[in-house]
């Protein structure tokens, strides 16, 4: 697990200092989707892209509107859906949100397996290298 | 006020709770706490020591009074329903024991004693700030979802509908011009899918719910009941498969209500195949508002529980 996560660091690192000279990736980025789709079936498993700061700020911000959570509340990556209040369709809201924000699609058992804010910004992160690639 | 749940030395006495008869096949057993009922500290103490370690810890992590309260309730609310209902003796709601089945439904995990039969007991839960509700049938599954009459949709509703619920579903929606009446429509829509997908119990995934639409139809059927049964012959609500309408899964009833004057309630259970006859049968209903080891009431047949949809009996 942990070279997983250090090799998919590295792809981020290099995807982000790549993107702007379009330099294939697709191979990189093709080894990525295919070790994972059956690991994203299992609930809890978290796919450490390394979300950027301002895509968990997005999220947090969507949260945070479609919870109607009290200003100056503790909101933070760590945060569980659940914890916060959030019922089913609060998520499937929030789901929308960020579908919309970002212009990605998410499946069904996708947005199952989300439970922090972390993993919806990871999520992001992945569908949007996905789009890119 | 200082919710905080934490496992006492020495419990407190509760009074025993009052027993209860299993609801017989076809019949569903619907009890609901509104929250804001509950005020005493005390009380709420005592149901946070019916909970299981781990279920206070999940408590506790909840953000904020009202969210502990809620979540304390709808444990003290099922451990001590289930435990009503045990005819061999009497159980304590303390040492009920929970798990998920493979799909993540939660179901109560029978101990494996000789001379303990364990009873075909169903259960499915669901709960909004305002109302946590606890469904209970016997043989058959139960799916049960809860939505605050008021709730506001943040996305626009007919977007969420075009890209959530099944194409029929979309243009029922759509030629709805009141917006305030769309919304309720779109939240009762909602609450029934939500209840299939529950009482199916193999997670939300398994049955998108683009992939079926529930409808009401008029009700064709005669209802034969006895002199003071009150039968609500409203239409009956009906699943179809999206790509297969013609396709029924017609081993499914479904209840919509109104509750309180303020929730919708969607109930779905599968029909019972052992009790036979015909297909057709009403949904026997018992609700009772509750707070547990303080009262019952039974609002079956009141102002409480308005029938919007479902061949129901009172």
């Amino acid at each position: 697990m942990a070279s997983l996560t250090g090799a998919s660091l590295n792809f981020t690192s290099l995807s982000s200092s790549f993107r702007r000279t379009q330099l294939p990736l697709r191979g990189i980025s093709n080894v990525k989707s295919v070790s994972f789709p059956s690991l994203r079936m299992q609930p809890g498993f978290r796919v450490s892209c390394m979300a950027k700061p301002e895509t968990v700020d997005k999220v947090c911000e969507i949260v945070r509107k479609q919870l109607a959570l009290p200003d100056g509340s503790s909101l933070t990556g760590e945060s569980k859906f659940a914890e916060l209040g959030a019922d089913s369709l609060d998520t499937v809201e929030i789901v929308m949100g960020l579908e919309e924000e970002f212009g990605i699609s998410v499946e069904e058992d996708s947005a199952q397996s989300i439970s922090t804010v972390q993993d919806a910004a990871d999520l992001i992160e992945m569908l949007k290298e996905k789009n890119n690639a | 006020m200082n919710i905080r749940c934490f496992p006492r030395k020495f419990s407190s006495a509760l009074p025993p709770l009052v027993p209860l008869q299993l609801p017989s096949p076809m019949e569903t057993h619907l009890w609901y706490i509104l929250p804001n009922e509950v005020k005493s500290v005390a009380l709420l103490n005592q149901y946070s020591e019916l909970l299981s370690p781990c279920e206070r810890e999940n408590v506790n992590r909840m953000g904020g009074d009202q969210l502990k309260k809620r979540a304390l309730l709808a444990r003290a609310l099922v451990r001590t329903t289930i435990a009503r209902y045990q005819t061999n003796c009497q159980m304590n709601p303390r040492s009920l024991k929970f798990r998920k089945n493979i799909y993540g439904k939660p179901e109560v995990e029978w101990k494996n004693d000789d001379n303990f039969s364990p009873p075909p007991l169903h259960f499915n839960i669901s709960h909004t700030s305002s109302m946590i509700a606890c469904g209970v049938t016997v043989n058959v599954p139960i799916g049960i979802d809860v939505e605050g009459k008021q709730r506001k949709i943040k996305n626009d509703i007919i977007a969420f509908a075009q890209r959530y619920f099944s194409p029929c579903e979309v243009k029922l929606l759509t030629a709805i011009s009141d917006s305030e009446i769309q919304r309720q429509e779109f939240i009762k829509l909602w609450t029934l899918k939500e209840a299939y997908v529950k009482a199916l119990g193999k997670g939300f995934s398994a049955v998108p719910f683009k992939t079926f639409t529930i409808r009401f139809k008029a009700s064709t059927i005669r209802c034969f009941h006895l002199p003071g049964n009150s039968v609500s012959e409203a239409s009956e609500v009906i699943v179809e498969s999206s790509d297969d309408p013609k396709n029924l899964p017609n081993n499914w009833q479904f209840a919509l209500l109104e509750v309180a004057a303020s929730h919708y309630v969607a109930i779905c259970t599968e029909k019972d195949k052992i009790v036979g006859g015909e297909a057709n049968r009403p949904m026997k209903l018992t609700v009772r508002k509750t707070i547990p080891f303080v009262e019952d009431v039974c609002v079956s047949g009141t102002d409480a529980v308005l029938v919007l949809g479902g061949i129901i009996e009172q």
